[in-house]
């Protein structure tokens, strides 16, 4: 993967001078200035509250050099299996440079210290908004639909559900995770926790 | 799209309290996500200022003038809308994506405008369509704008009565059967009756052989009712066979000829897959309803409503225990008709399951090989076929109590009248032939009660169809010719003026374009992928109309030329060169299908095809296609580029027509294409420059906008995108040039 770097950034470098001149504007049509992505530590990264209450960072890059971001998104790479361990932190995709590079990743949340923690998770956890059915009161089906009401832990909601057959997964842990017409996802951790009404209202699509 | 929504009375009282004078709400748009909470707030927009409301609370304001980077982000379930006020990006809200999204993507596009300038007071409009019903807020039927709930049914059939013009008269005689059918249903046993009564039980007439003369008239009556009432039966089934078949042939052509007429954006938006759906499924379901299913639901309620009137007639109290088990019969059906359904689509599921795990793994069966994971794949097979025979089994249990039960229930009645009617019997208030009598009634309204619990469930099938194939049929033309359309004579000369175009208004893909070109002159369009080439390509065509500017063709604008003499006048190469099954002079005759055979090879030798077709077994003749001959893809091209130029188009259109060719083919194409172009305006968009080089002039896409317009020459001097993709080709070329040495 490195070698491949080097060699695409190369033949860009070289002409750079004589011919391209001022290659700002439209930096993707030739690779170049590809950011390289750093292993992301307490040593070598500090994030901290944006003006705008998201997320800010300071590293230190692998040229060794300060770099600041006013604001970096962090995704999961493994949002369903494993959430808190390869954070993904990048530029926010924008109009102008189109999809935000990376520009580190977290091994483990628990790399950082508390303070640290809290501010990524707030992120995540927005990011990754997924509630919890707690109880289920109705599912009625009606012309090929599903109309559910629950209880979640995001409060009482009633959504739509198409083609329950795949939108229902059942995970190997045993986690079902529920995507409804809108685009949420709902979440029941442990079916055998959930009251008898509400796992025979839902026995039938498992 | 709605932009403005209503805000509640004390969310309201929340913004009056805070808007200023001179402040005019321009937006309200609902969000749902706050913290980690669902929520039903507000976010207001004034021409000043953005408002964020929930209940009685205002959460925040933002400054309009000097905001910047308004923008949605995708997220996992949910989006956001985000935009920096001066101290960086600041989240404004959060709200639940399939619902809002564009509906946010607008209002972005809206603030920005507010943001460069306050003094504007009209609200921007968008005509997307909304994916939820505004009246129940449930969501359409997917791909459509039919909400089941909110269906005004009445509407419905006015239009399918409309449509039966022409039937009517064939489909009335089922109702007519039907009502005979229930009389004969009602009158045979009357005369069993009689024939127990006064004859069979009867001990007057026992030893009397004279009598058999008159019993045989009874029999005969009997009989010939029968007979009548299978005649009709056999007419009936033989009409309704015709009906149905005129209706379906009716409906499928017209959707067909409207699924044709309508314009690429309309056709574009619905999958293959579901106007296929539309043409076969839900016409059959529409057919299916009017010619067996209508009939039969007369059949059956008239029959069971008689029924009830016959009895109540004959011995109330008889009636009454009929009456008694109903509501519970009628509850159990319904609730077991539903049990076996899902788990009949259970069993589906799971079988779909399976076949598409066989598939996926005898497809991909030489990475199975390679990676030598055939045992793990058989245990994954295994495992889906055991779950399926499984649940194949519990069904099975399931089906074989629930229907003898089921069986049971319906019979209930009749257990009730043989007890109250023997009762009568031994106490001589009843005589044998009655009970009989009342017997058969008593199955007779029981029947039905099975088929009118599934009625409610039909008729919602047959409705959600019919509405489906009225969308289309009702769907206006969004490309659609002036009322009086000019057939011109195309020269070639083009002005672009100014256009602006998105796919979605509020995307736009290509933004204040304006280029010129002479007629005959040769246009390179050059950009990397998703800069708007094809999309442009598309406006030349109207496949699509322009949002703002307009297209001009000899000073015309397109859309005042009648599409049909547009089209016949631009001959297309697409990359993918799809031949329809059929022969090769088939295909080179597709857009002039009276072309003689001169112009056909004439068309053939522009494309360099002739050759090659002279080469084949069968010439000309050779059928090609999914079924026919396979051809090269060069030969495929260069087939799809006679078809192109044997109407002698004006304007030639070239979308990557040499992409997937080797450098060898290429060659004679280009070759060919040559030829074509002289003497025509041509467009050409290509990847491979040395493509263009016969351009007379190249422009420069570039997110949208046009970045460079001008000769080879100009632009190798401007020194701009045009240049540095000359120079990276280049490089490439000679890299591999490079590499192939050393290999060498």
């Amino acid at each position: 993967m490195a070698e491949d770097k080097k060699t695409t950034a190369k033949p860009s470098t070289k002409p750079k001078n004589d011919i391209l001149g001022d290659g700002e504007d439209d930096g993707d049509l030739i690779l170049e200035n590809q950011r390289v992505s750093i292993a992301l530590t307490p040593e070598n990264a500090w994030f901290s509250r944006s003006g705008g209450n998201l997320i800010s960072l300071k590293i230190i890059n692998d040229k060794g050099e300060e770099e600041e971001f006013e604001r970096v998104v962090v995704l999961r790479s493994f949002p369903v299996t494993n959430p808190d361990e390869f954070l993904s932190v990048r530029e926010p995709d924008s109009k102008k440079q189109g999809r935000g590079k990376e520009i580190g990743m977290i091994r483990r949340i628990t790399d950082f210290d508390e303070a640290t923690r809290q501010l990524l998770s707030e992120e995540l956890d927005r990011r990754y908004f997924t509630p919890e059915i707690q109880k289920i009161m109705s599912v009625k089906d009606k012309f090929g639909y599903l109309y559910w009401e629950v209880v979640t832990t995001a409060g009482h909601v009633t959504f739509v559900l198409n083609n329950p057959f795949s939108n229902i997964r059942i995970l190997e842990d045993g986690r079902i995770l529920i995507n409804d017409i809108d685009g949420n996802v709902f979440e029941i951790r442990d079916p055998a926790n959930l009251d008898a009404a509400s796992l025979k209202k839902i026995e039938i699509y498992l | 799209m709605r932009l403005m929504f209503d805000l509640p009375e004390r969310e309201n009282a929340v913004l009056s309290a805070v808007v200023h004078e001179g402040e005019k709400l321009m937006y309200c748009i609902p969000f749902n996500i706050l913290e980690d909470k669902f929520v039903s707030g507000f976010i207001a927009i004034t021409n000043k200022k953005i408002y964020k409301i929930l209940d009685d609370r205002l959460l925040a304001e933002y400054t309009l003038a000097g905001a910047k980077d308004f923008r949605t982000e995708v997220m996992y379930g949910s989006c956001g809308f985000y935009a920096d006020f001066g101290e960086g990006t600041t989240l404004i809200c959060q709200f639940v994506s399939g619902r809002h999204l564009p509906r946010y993507a607008v209002i972005v596009k809206a603030c920005e405008i507010l943001a460069e300038d306050q003094s504007r007071d009209a609200p921007i409009t968008n005509s997307e369509r909304e994916r939820f019903c505004p009246k129940c807020g449930r969501p359409f039927v997917r791909g459509t704008n039919i909400c089941p709930y909110c269906l005004d049914h009445m509407e419905v059939y006015k239009k399918v009565f409309a449509l039966t013009k022409g039937l009517r008269l064939m489909m009335c005689f089922p109702f007519v059967v039907a009502v005979f059918n229930v009389i004969f249903q009602f009158v045979v046993p009357q005369i069993q009756k009689i024939a127990l009564n006064n004859y069979i039980l009867n001990e007057t007439t026992h030893g009397r052989a004279d009598k058999m003369t008159e019993f045989v008239f009874i029999v005969a009556a009997i009989v010939s009712l029968d007979l009548f009432h299978r005649a009709l039966a056999v007419l009936q089934s033989r009409l309704s066979a015709i009906t149905g078949n005129k209706f379906t042939l009716m409906m499928r052509t017209l959707l067909y000829e409207k699924i044709q007429s309508l314009s690429m954006s309309s056709v574009q938006r619905k999958s293959t897959g579901d106007l296929m759906g539309r043409i076969n499924g839900d016409v059959n379901v529409a057919q299916d309803f009017i010619v067996n299913q209508l009939p039969n639901l007369f059949v059956q309620v008239f029959s069971f409503l008689t029924g009830l009137v016959v009895m109540l007639v004959i011995s109330p109290i008889m009636a009454l225990f009929i009456f008694v088990p109903i509501p519970f019969v009628v509850f159990l059906i319904s609730k077991f008709w539903k049990s076996v359904q899902l788990r009949n689509r259970r069993l589906w599921v799971l079988g779909q399951r399976t076949n598409h795990l066989l598939q996926d793994i005898l497809n991909g069966i030489r990475v199975v090989k390679c990676f030598g994971r055939e045992a793990s794949e058989i245990a994954r097979f295994k495992s889906a076929s055991v779950k399926h025979a499984a649940q194949n089994e519990r069904n099975a249990k399931v089906f074989d109590t629930v229907f003898p039960l089921l069986g049971f229930a319906i019979k209930l009645g009749s257990y009730f009248i043989l007890m109250y009617g023997n009762y009568l019997l031994f106490n001589g208030k009843m005589l044998v032939g009655e009970l009989h009598q009342i017997n058969s009634y008593a199955n007779i309204i029981y029947a039905p009660l099975m088929y009118i619990t599934f009625i409610p469930r039909n008729i919602s099938n047959f409705l959600t169809s019919l509405s489906k194939i009225f969308e289309i049929i009702e769907e206006n033309q969004e490309v659609a010719d002036i009322d009086l359309p000019i057939d011109i004579r195309i020269e070639g000369e083009i002005d672009v003026k100014n256009v602006t175009f998105g796919y979605e208004s509020y995307n736009p893909v290509l933004e204040g374009i304006s280029f010129h070109v002479n007629p005959g002159e040769m246009i390179g369009i050059v950009g990397h992928s998703g800069c708007g080439k094809t999309t442009l390509i598309n406006l030349l065509m109207r496949l699509y109309d322009v949002n703002e500017g307009a297209i001009e063709i000899d000073g015309v604008n397109i859309k005042d030329i009648s599409q049909n003499a547009l089209r016949t006048q631009i001959g297309v190469v697409l990359q993918e060169t799809f031949l329809f099954s059929g022969t090769i002079r088939d295909n080179i005759r597709y857009a002039m299908p009276h072309a003689t055979d001169e112009q056909v090879i004439a068309a053939a030798r522009i494309a360099n095809a002739h050759d090659f077709i002279l080469n084949l077994p069968e010439g000309y003749n050779t059928m090609v296609g999914e079924k026919g001959y396979s051809l090269s893809g060069g030969e495929r091209q260069r087939i799809a580029i006679a078809r192109a130029v044997i109407h002698d188009p004006r304007i030639m259109i070239l979308d990557e027509a040499t992409a997937a060719l080797d450098t060898e083919t290429e060659k004679l194409i280009q070759d060919s294409l040559n030829k074509l172009t002289e003497g025509r305006t041509v467009f050409a968009i290509a990847h491979r420059l040395s493509t263009l080089r016969n351009a007379d002039k190249l422009l420069v896409l570039d997110k949208g906008r046009v970045a460079e317009f001008g000769t080879h020459s100009e632009l190798l001097e401007n020194k701009g995108i045009y240049y540095k993709l000359v120079m990276a080709q280049r490089k490439m070329a000679q890299s591999v040039i490079e590499h192939q040495g050393i290999a060498n």
